[in-house]
């Protein structure tokens, strides 16, 4: 079924920034209706729970909450939706779920600082993540 | 022989005929949707609303942003008194949906931005459990 989702084609660019809100929102329901789905594929149910899922991607929502370009977000929504299909139809592995939506980017190991006074930002961050 | 026979029998075996009128088709299927269906899941077992009231407040709670617990009752709207945007709202309806193991269609949960409203909706939803 997820494949036949490809498919079909991009629909439309959302008019005004009200239609792109709603789209979003529809986006949040189809992935929120698949995590049960996604717990089961990917074996979850002892790191995770569904609304622990549910607020990790409405987070990863509210990461963008301050773009107002309707073009903008739709590019976004369907990035999202790839990335919906591509974890629905269990193109990727157990770790990267949990890498990504369950423990976060920090990783279980968490750097307080204590040895690295002196690194300037740059290091840092170069250190810490891939990721922005 | 078998014909003689065939027709012996024939001449007297009286089947009492009945009419289908539509009247019978009517009691008919009244019965089907009464309460006389005892193995259907979903019959008298409906929720009452004190219950509806308690597990949608328990929902609101225990919502993983930060709410004051006291001030969540049952006439409370989500935006306005408990401080949420409106992807907040989407997601406590998600929540609900997966309490009351409902599918809420998008213009119905789209209108739903209070806990009263929430209420009456479950209330009144026959698949809700």
């Amino acid at each position: 079924m997820a494949f036949t989702l490809r498919s079909v084609k991009v629909p439309p660019n959302s008019v005004s920034l009200e239609e792109a809100r709603h789209r979003t929102f529809d986006f949040f329901r189809a992935a929120c209706r698949s995590i049960p789905s996604v717990m089961e594929i990917y074996n979850l149910h002892d790191v995770t729970t569904v609304s622990q899922l549910r607020s990790t991607i409405a987070s990863e929502i509210r990461k963008n909450a301050h773009i107002t370009n309707p073009k903008v977000i739709d590019m976004l929504l369907f990035k999202g939706m790839e990335e919906l299909n591509n974890i629905t139809e269990h193109a990727k592995q157990r770790h990267h779920i949990i890498g990504q939506y369950v423990v976060g980017n920090q990783g279980l190991v968490q750097d307080f600082g204590t040895k690295d006074q002196g690194i300037s930002n740059f290091l840092k961050n170069f250190y810490n993540s891939n990721y922005f | 022989m078998a014909s003689a026979l065939r027709a012996a029998m024939l001449r007297h075996i009286r089947v009492p005929v009945q009419t289908l009128t539509l009247t019978g088709c009517n009691s008919q299927s009244r019965i089907l949707c009464g309460s006389l269906r005892s193995m259907s899941s979903h019959g008298d077992d409906h929720l009452d609303k004190e219950e509806v009231i308690d597990r949608v407040l328990s929902v609101v709670k225990d919502f993983p942003k930060s709410i004051l617990p006291r001030s969540v009752t049952p006439d409370v709207h989500f935006q306005k008194d408990l401080g949420l945007d409106s992807l907040d709202n989407v997601e406590i309806v998600m929540a609900l949906e997966e309490e009351f193991k409902l599918e809420i269609p998008d213009k119905e949960a789209d209108k739903i931005d209070s806990c009263n409203l929430a209420i009456e909706y479950i209330y009144h939803h026959p698949m809700s459990s």
